[in-house]
């Protein structure tokens, strides 16, 4: 008896011991999960910068303020201009939210609220699905179809386009891309309204759909910007598809919708032949810049969710 | 007259938002329309196996001159299609993916004396010609030169192969643009990818779901840091790829430059915030009961994690896996930079190719950008995309139930 | 039974009402009257129907998918179960409250007025008008006169409910249909909603769900009494709980079961 207790003991001894060599080789995979932020942040930053060092490329380091006023992308040998590419792309980023919202919270409407079980199951496969189709065929459905749209619609006002190539079609090849997003986000909002105020406004004798516009969407507004920010993000990190109908215009910035235009994204992946050098390494540079971009957005965006939401 | 006004504007609004929900549905119709109206017909076995780039053959006849008519075309030869008793060689004029008339090989007898030519470059080496190539200039002898140009069509080149006893010269095209490379290299990527992902993914959902304590500040930073991975837009992943992987790749092996384990260590990044947020989503799943009945029979927490709890998270962590596979599969602008564009026949995993995604954008980005195979590989992603995300739905909602 | 009141107006005429969820039956053969400018409470165990029978009476179970309803209601002697009823203007002319305060995510404002807007008033001053008149009238406006711009979520519960009354009040209903509306609120508050519900009555006919007998007895006028979605008492509220002619009603009342 005192034998086998003593044994137990032992064996719980020993089984807290595996349990910890347990959990510390668990904190590995974890910790180096974790790690990959921080190596994107610092090799990136590390390659981005070394443009503007003159240890790194002597007489031919990029001039920083150049780089970040210039509305000129590439003047031989050595100086690079971002200023427009950064209006652009925001300018891009804007009319394509204002393109894909109101599609998104009317679908989403639809979706949720509006269609028997079934038909709405339907629709929200469609998006689940339009959500996954890849950048890259959102890319060749943009060249081969919505450029050549845009270029209808251009000579319907009279301009030429570079074949379709064009501010508005890179717009129209965002804002599908972040329907799925927004809308998605949208049903769950929606969704998550209790029954309680909608019956509530229907006693009050609102019509069905003045208790959507006025009750649903005032309430579930929080969750639809959330989604609405996180398309943002998305466009704004777009690349493939984008850089297919974008057309890399050398300067700007460029406000004409028919014209073409050039995103961070864009400037980073056309081009690209080198893999070495200074033209290859500023395009780290311009990596910064848009991840800074993205989480200065985040940041106002989600402060102007904190002030909308502030009813609800 | 005041609610008549309400009622006409309650029809109009939810007749504006049925339509306008149409929007999706019509797009999803119109990119698999477009795609497939340009790339279905492109479709077929050869493109899948197929070698990308073309080669092309030199060679002559050696033997005594042919002056027999004893082949006899195959009974399954169409209308278009011409044969040469006398050489046994079946022809046909077609279109190639960019438009281009060309002389097809359509047949070839396997006692004909085109089976096997000798290699005008390359001596002791033998030339077959076989179906599937494109006919080039040859150059006939018998009683004179005499040229036949692929221009002049396959009716007229097989009367010339008729006429003629004896070959100077013949020029052979195998046909190109096939994307076995790629698609092996997509199959690389996602095995790979996997393997390094999967264990780091699965480790860490472990970790934070069943043995991390929930308060701990540290913890938390670390979900918070594993979180954002999921806003990074996958083209800074390709940053990470050439900054990181490239030069690391590099050192250890005798890759020079991008190779398909840099890009399978960025892909690993990128799929990994799925694999640790879906498995996790199903080790909450799991009641508490499994855990404490575990550890009452006296297992360590250690055993009933592996022994007990992994198994259940297994329909998690599969539905992980197909999400990952679809991910990577579409996955472009990352492989740019973490690969690189260039399209390869042969595939080494220490050096560069590309996978079908980046496939199109190659095709694409040139100076005439070939929208047909762009389409039919499209097709390709899409089928399987779109079938990884349905099994996953479908198993969700099973699951559930 | 179904007439109590004989020399007072019928606000509502219910005729042997048969309603059920797919095929699951939830009121049977009700027929009772619901007199003018008294206060009716209709009391029952849980899932006696009650409430069932309570949204009916504004047509709010047309939510309900599977919802099928045979039988008759006339309110103010038109039949709202016919085709073309303009059921719109039924929930206008009765008013619902329903068992958890639920304000709009808007200000304290924005909920009194949120009915008239929908009706297609935007004079300002009109709006005004409505919205004071309404608080007074659902004795909440000295507590909340400065801070009409506020969210309504910042109100206390019983604050909540009284906002919620009020919205009903500004759309001038003849009727206020209440459901359980102090089930979720404390003694106090409860006191005062109790308070503003005799006071109410002055103006308005009003239907009240609850669970609470003892608030059936100070408030009401009638009193009905449902069992599994049959009525089996309908009389003067004093004499339902002084004498009542049904043994189960006895039981009820006296607690036995419930």
């Amino acid at each position: 008896m005192a034998l086998s207790l003593k044994n137990s003991i032992n064996i719980k001894k020993k089984n807290r011991i595996i349990d910890k060599i347990t959990r510390g080789g668990l904190l590995i995979p974890t910790i180096l999960s974790a790690s990959f932020v921080i190596l994107i942040v610092f090799f990136v930053s590390m390659r981005g910068v070394s443009p503007f060092l003159n240890s790194q490329y002597g007489e031919l380091s990029v001039d920083f303020i150049r780089f970040i006023s210039g509305t000129t992308w590439y003047i031989s040998p050595n100086i690079y201009g971002i200023f427009y590419i950064i209006i652009n792309t925001l300018y891009v980023v804007i009319l394509a939210a204002l393109l894909a919202v109101p599609v998104s919270i009317f679908t989403a409407l639809f979706i949720a609220k509006m269609t028997p079980r079934l038909i709405s199951g339907f629709f929200k496969t469609v998006v689940e699905l339009l959500a996954a189709v890849p950048s890259i065929v959102f890319g060749v459905f943009g060249l081969g179809v919505i450029t050549g749209i845009v270029k209808n619609i251009a000579e319907l006002f009279g301009t030429q386009t570079a074949g379709g190539i064009s501010t508005l079609s890179t717009v129209i090849v965002l804002a599908i891309m972040i329907i799925p997003t927004i809308t998605l986000l949208a049903v769950t909002a929606i969704n998550a309204v209790e029954k309680d105020l909608e019956e509530n406004s229907l006693a009050l004798g609102a019509t069905k759909m003045q208790t959507l516009f006025k009750v649903t969407l005032v309430k579930s507004k929080s969750g639809i910007f959330a989604g609405i920010i996180l398309g943002i993000g998305r466009a704004l990190g777009e690349a493939t598809a984008v850089s297919m109908v974008a057309g890399n215009s050398g300067t700007g910035p460029n406000f004409n919708i028919f014209n073409t235009t050039r995103t961070l994204t864009s400037t980073m992946l056309l081009g690209l032949k080198e893999t070495t050098g200074l033209d290859y390494d500023i395009r780290f540079s311009v990596g910064i810049v848009l991840i800074v971009l993205i989480i200065l957005t985040n940041l106002i965006l989600n402060f102007a969710k904190k002030k909308i939401g502030r009813f609800s | 007259m005041k609610k008549n006004n309400r009622f006409i504007r309650d029809r109009i609004y939810q007749i504006l938002i049925s339509l306008v929900s149409l929007i999706g549905l019509v797009i999803l119709i119109a990119v698999f329309g477009y795609v497939i109206k340009n790339g279905s017909h492109l479709l077929s076995w050869d493109l899948l196996t197929g070698d990308y780039y073309s080669e092309v053959y030199d060679a002559y006849y050696d033997g005594n001159p042919v002056t027999g008519s004893e082949f006899v075309a195959p009974s399954n030869l169409d209308n278009e299609t011409y044969f040469s008793t006398r050489w046994g060689i079946a022809l046909k004029d077609d279109l190639d993916v960019e438009g281009h008339h060309y002389i097809l090989v359509v047949y070839v007898d396997i006692n004909s004396p085109l089976a096997s030519l000798p290699d005008k470059n390359e001596e002791g080496n033998y030339v077959s010609v076989t179906s599937g190539q494109e006919l080039g200039k040859i150059i006939f002898i018998d009683e004179g030169y005499n040229i036949m140009n692929p221009t002049d069509g396959a009716e007229n080149a097989i009367q010339m192969f008729d006429e003629n006893s004896d070959i100077y010269n013949i020029i052979l095209t195998t046909s190109g643009k096939g994307i076995r490379g790629s698609l092996i290299t997509t199959v690389y990527l996602i095995v790979m990818t996997l393997i390094i992902a999967l264990p780091i993914g699965v480790l860490t959902a472990i970790y934070l779901h069943e043995f991390a304590s929930k308060t701990n500040k540290i913890v938390g930073i670390l979900r918070r840091m594993i979180e954002m991975l999921t806003g990074v837009p996958s083209i800074i992943y390709g940053l990470l790829g050439a900054a990181v992987f490239i030069p690391f790749v590099s050192s250890i092996s005798n890759a020079d430059g991008g190779s398909l384990i840099s890009g399978a260590l960025t892909l690993a990044v990128i799929i990994l915030p799925v694999i640790i947020s879906s498995t996790e989503e199903t080790l909450k799943t799991i009641p508490d009961e499994y855990r404490q009945a575990s550890l009452a029979l006296g297992a360590t927490k250690s055993q009933t994690t592996f022994k007990v709890i992994l198994k259940s998270a297994i329909p998690g962590i599969l539905s992980a896996i197909l999400l990952s596979i679809g991910r990577i599969i579409g996955e472009s602008a990352a492989l740019i930079y973490a690969i690189g564009t260039a399209i390869k026949d042969e595939i080494i995993i220490t050096e560069r190719s590309t996978s079908l995604a980046v496939h199109i954008w190659s095709v694409m980005s040139g100076e005439t950008p070939n929208f047909e195979l762009a389409s039919a590989i499209s097709i390709i992603i899409l089928v399987v995309v779109l079938l990884m995300n349905l099994t996953v739905k479908l198993a969700v909602k099973r699951i559930s139930r | 039974m179904e007439n109590i009141n004989t020399n007072t107006k019928n606000v509502f005429k219910i005729k042997n009402l048969n309603l059920s969820y797919g095929s699951k039956s939830a009121l049977q053969n009700i027929s009772m009257d619901i007199p003018k400018n008294q206060i009716t409470a209709l009391i029952g165990p849980s899932g006696c129907g009650k409430s069932t029978l309570l949204r009916t009476l504004n047509r709010m179970n047309d939510l309900i998918d599977n919802c099928k309803i045979k039988g008759d209601i006339r309110y103010e002697d038109n039949d709202i179960f016919e085709k073309d009823y303009d059921v719109i203007g039924l929930r206008t002319n009765v008013g619902m409250v329903f068992q958890k305060p639920n304000p709009f995510p808007m200000s304290i404002f924005d909920n009194i007025a949120y009915g008239p807007r929908c009706q297609g008033i935007k004079n300002k001053k009109t709006l005004q008008e409505i919205v004071e008149k309404s608080l007074k009238n659902a004795a909440l406006y000295d507590e909340v006169k400065d801070r009409l711009r506020d969210s309504a979520k910042e109100l206390s519960g019983g604050q909540q409910q009284r906002l919620c009354i009020a919205r009903a009040i500004a759309m001038e209903p003849d009727v206020i249909l209440m459901d359980e509306p102090t089930s979720a609120l404390d003694p106090i508050a409860t006191a005062k909603i109790e308070d503003l519900i005799l006071e109410l009555k002055e103006k308005y006919t009003i239907v009240i769900v609850t669970h609470n007998m003892q608030q059936a007895a100070r408030i009401s006028d009638n009193t009905a009494f449902l069992l599994m979605g049959d009525l089996i008492e309908y009389d003067k509220t004093d004499i339902i709980f002084s004498q009542p002619s049904k043994e189960k009603t006895e039981e009820y009342i006296t607690g036995r079961f419930g």
